[in-house]
């Protein structure tokens, strides 16, 4: 809640605005999320002497984590590797970590699948030769969890009281961090994860996705199933299309994957209107200009226009379905284990 | 006269006071209030960034400490009566060069009915009431702040009860004020319970809590959720924050009974529980504004007798719509 951040960095910066989309529908809208998780962890590491003032980060992103990284180690003097994959990183986002001073190493990836093991290889022989550097970890690190109290008290502060949270998944930090928090508070809290197909978070057989900034292809440390009350996938043409309709609706220029989330937060508060719900919206569009906000590249996906849909599909079983489907399961606060052992999981 | 402007509210040095214009000292009164515990304990960032250890009071205003002050015209020495009040002898000879009066001795009386060492708040109040006594012998109110961090230079950690019914998230070892939480207390009946094995406990021999990442972080919420509960004066909220700190509490000072407190109010449609969080005391929040609030209180306290508590009394807090002190 205040202005000021020691170092100098303005902690304003990381600060949601929380929007009413409906009587009973809020939005925490951020500018960039990743910068609440990012100071809290490298605050964190500097108290434990993980990471000394002026030390080496280095983190494996193509995302908004490197974003937030890239600006904290310009305002408190961190020297940052990002190590990224060819299919991941555009030309501009790389500028403009490269101008906040960060260093980039690229991957190659044939595939296209994100090279997730190539990555997390390299950066492991950065850290070797410089046993000094400090990898955040966003995917296991626990301070990723624990920076979302800050999110908790900001939807406490403004909302009071809560029954249901929706967010993406990606790393699992800020839907599990702030569900952990707010269901201290309420423990009748529901969680809803959003997730798009062909991600392995909630079992799906991992392939190429179109929809970046959620989903993953590895099972990070922060997501726990145990949490999860509903799983919606949803693919990148109703995303797109969501996130083209916040904008012509409410004039937020939000990324693909608030528009995923707000689909479907608006479809759980439309038939929960008694329940207060809140969303997390993670980042806004400017990264996705040239697409998601670009006609002629949206009219060159197979499928374009997605037809108006107003309820998911629901399934019985895991199973994932095309770009423009979106699906739904009762997850019912199981582990990703005991789903499989039930014979819900396709995947081997 | 004019109190001094210049005490840093928030534990900053501040400078001497001016006292060119001192009067003579004249038998002086002062009065604090007991509380009933907390709201809310824990650790919360500060306007530095830094963790400070902090509270949100349950002021008992029903309960009184009243301080005199005469000054002594020969002898430099501050009696007490009760004997051997040191922490209030302190506050006076503290208050005494505050206010330009270095060197001057006298006689504090204190009558106070709040129970000693349950939680109540006792010394405290007897420090802020020795305070207040030794402003008004010198004409002057001292302003909260200036209370505050008096009193913690007198007895090492004070509680809020200077603040009287403004909610604030307040330093107790540093007798600062961490955020003004904008607004009085919702309307409270509080059903206050000590068991029959509550010894009474001495508040600076306790063992600071050490509170793991996890509790700072709920303790973020808490101050969120108390923010909104304080300026939308919902007291269902407000108990909902006293009974999660509760529950914390309980990992550092465990009161007996306390399951079952929890289960009372839960039976019947309370706003929660709280704690002090240095002491033996339990309340049960009711939400005033409900209907029959003191039907409810009375059920409470007649049920928890039968499970194990004593000492069972029921006082109202910025309740005016029920007949109770």
């Amino acid at each position: 809640m205040t202005g000021e951040g020691h170092g100098g960095f303005p902690t304003l910066y990381e600060a949601p605005r929380i929007v009413r989309l409906s009587p009973n529908l809020y939005a925490a809208c951020f500018a960039l999320m990743k910068l609440m998780p990012a100071r809290f962890m490298l605050e964190q590491a500097e108290a434990d002497g993980r990471l000394r003032p002026g030390g080496h980060v280095v983190e494996s992103t193509s995302g908004t984590l490197g974003l937030a990284l890239a600006m904290l180690a310009a305002v408190r003097g961190y020297r940052l590797t990002l190590v990224s994959t060819s299919s991941l990183v555009d030309a501009s986002f790389r500028c403009r970590l490269e101008l906040l001073g960060a260093t980039f190493i690229v991957t190659e990836d044939r595939e296209g699948s994100g090279d997730q093991r190539g990555r997390l290889a390299r950066l492991r022989t950065i850290l070797d030769e410089d046993p000094q550097a400090y990898w955040p970890c966003q995917y296991d690190n626990p301070d990723n969890l624990l920076a979302y109290a800050r999110l908790a008290e900001h939807v406490a502060t403004t909302i009071g009281r809560v029954n249901c949270l929706i967010g993406c998944v990606g790393s699992g930090g800020s839907l599990c961090g702030t569900a952990r928090f707010l269901r201290d508070l309420f423990p009748d809290l529901a969680v809803i994860a959003v997730d798009t197909h062909h991600s392995v978070l909630f079992g799906h057989p991992p392939a190429r996705r179109l929809l970046r900034g959620l989903g993953n292809t590895i099972l990070p440390g922060n997501l726990h199933h145990e949490m999860i009350d509903d799983v919606h996938w949803v693919g990148a043409l109703p995303a797109f299309a969501a996130a083209r309709s916040l904008n012509r609706r409410h004039a937020f220029y939000m990324g693909p994957t608030s528009g995923a989330a707000t689909l479907v937060a608006r479809w759980h508060a439309r038939r929960n209107p008694d329940a207060v719900t809140v969303v997390i919206l993670p980042d806004e569009g400017h990264r996705y200009r040239d697409t998601v906000y670009n006609d002629d590249w949206l009219a060159t996906l197979e499928g374009w226009p997605p037809p108006p849909r107003d309820d998911p599909v629901r399934l019985t079983r895991i199973e994932p379905a095309g770009e423009g489907e979106w699906t739904t399961l009762h997850w019912a606060r199981r582990s990703l284990r005991s789903l499989r052992a039930t014979g819900f999981d396709p995947t081997p | 006269m004019v109190p001094s402007h210049n005490a840093g509210p928030r534990g900053t040095p501040h400078p001497e006071r001016d006292t060119s214009l001192r009067h003579a000292l004249q038998v002086g009164v002062g009065r604090a209030m007991a509380h009933h515990g907390e709201l809310l304990q824990g650790v919360f960032e500060g306007d530095d960034g830094r963790l400070h250890r902090g509270l949100i009071t349950l002021p008992l205003p029903a309960l009184q400490a009243t301080a005199t002050f005469w000054p002594g015209r020969a002898r430099r020495s501050i009696r007490t009566r009760p004997a051997g009040r040191t922490k209030a002898q302190r506050a006076v000879a503290l208050t005494l060069k505050y206010l330009g009066y270095a060197g001057t001795g006298g006689d504090l009386t204190i009558e106070s009915a709040i129970p000693l060492g349950h939680g109540y708040g006792s010394s405290t109040a007897d420090v802020i009431a020795a305070i207040r006594a030794v402003a008004a012998a010198a004409g002057v109110t001292l302003r909260r702040a200036t209370v505050c961090r008096v009193a913690v230079a007198a007895e090492a950690a004070a509680d809020a009860v200077a603040y009287g019914d403004q909610v604030v998230l307040f330093a107790h070892r540093e007798g600062s004020i961490i955020e003004h939480l904008a607004g009085e207390y919702p309307p409270f009946l509080v059903v206050g319970l000590r068991s029959r094995s509550g010894s009474p406990v001495n508040t600076l021999l306790l063992p600071r809590a050490r509170y793991d990442s996890s509790e700072i972080g709920l303790f973020r919420a808490l101050r969120g959720l108390a923010r909104h509960a304080v300026q939308r004066q919902n007291p269902r909220l407000l108990g909902r924050v006293a009974t999660v700190s509760a529950h914390v509490s309980q990992r550092y000072l465990s009161k007996p009974h306390f399951g079952r407190a929890v289960q009372l109010a839960e039976d019947h449609g309370a706003c929660g529980v709280q704690v002090s969080h240095s002491g033996t005391v339990i309340g049960v929040l009711v939400d005033a504004q409900a209907s029959r609030p003191l039907a409810t209180a009375a059920a409470i306290a007649r049920l928890a007798l039968d499970v194990g508590f004593a000492d069972v009394s029921t006082f109202a807090l910025n309740a005016d719509n029920v007949p109770l002190p």
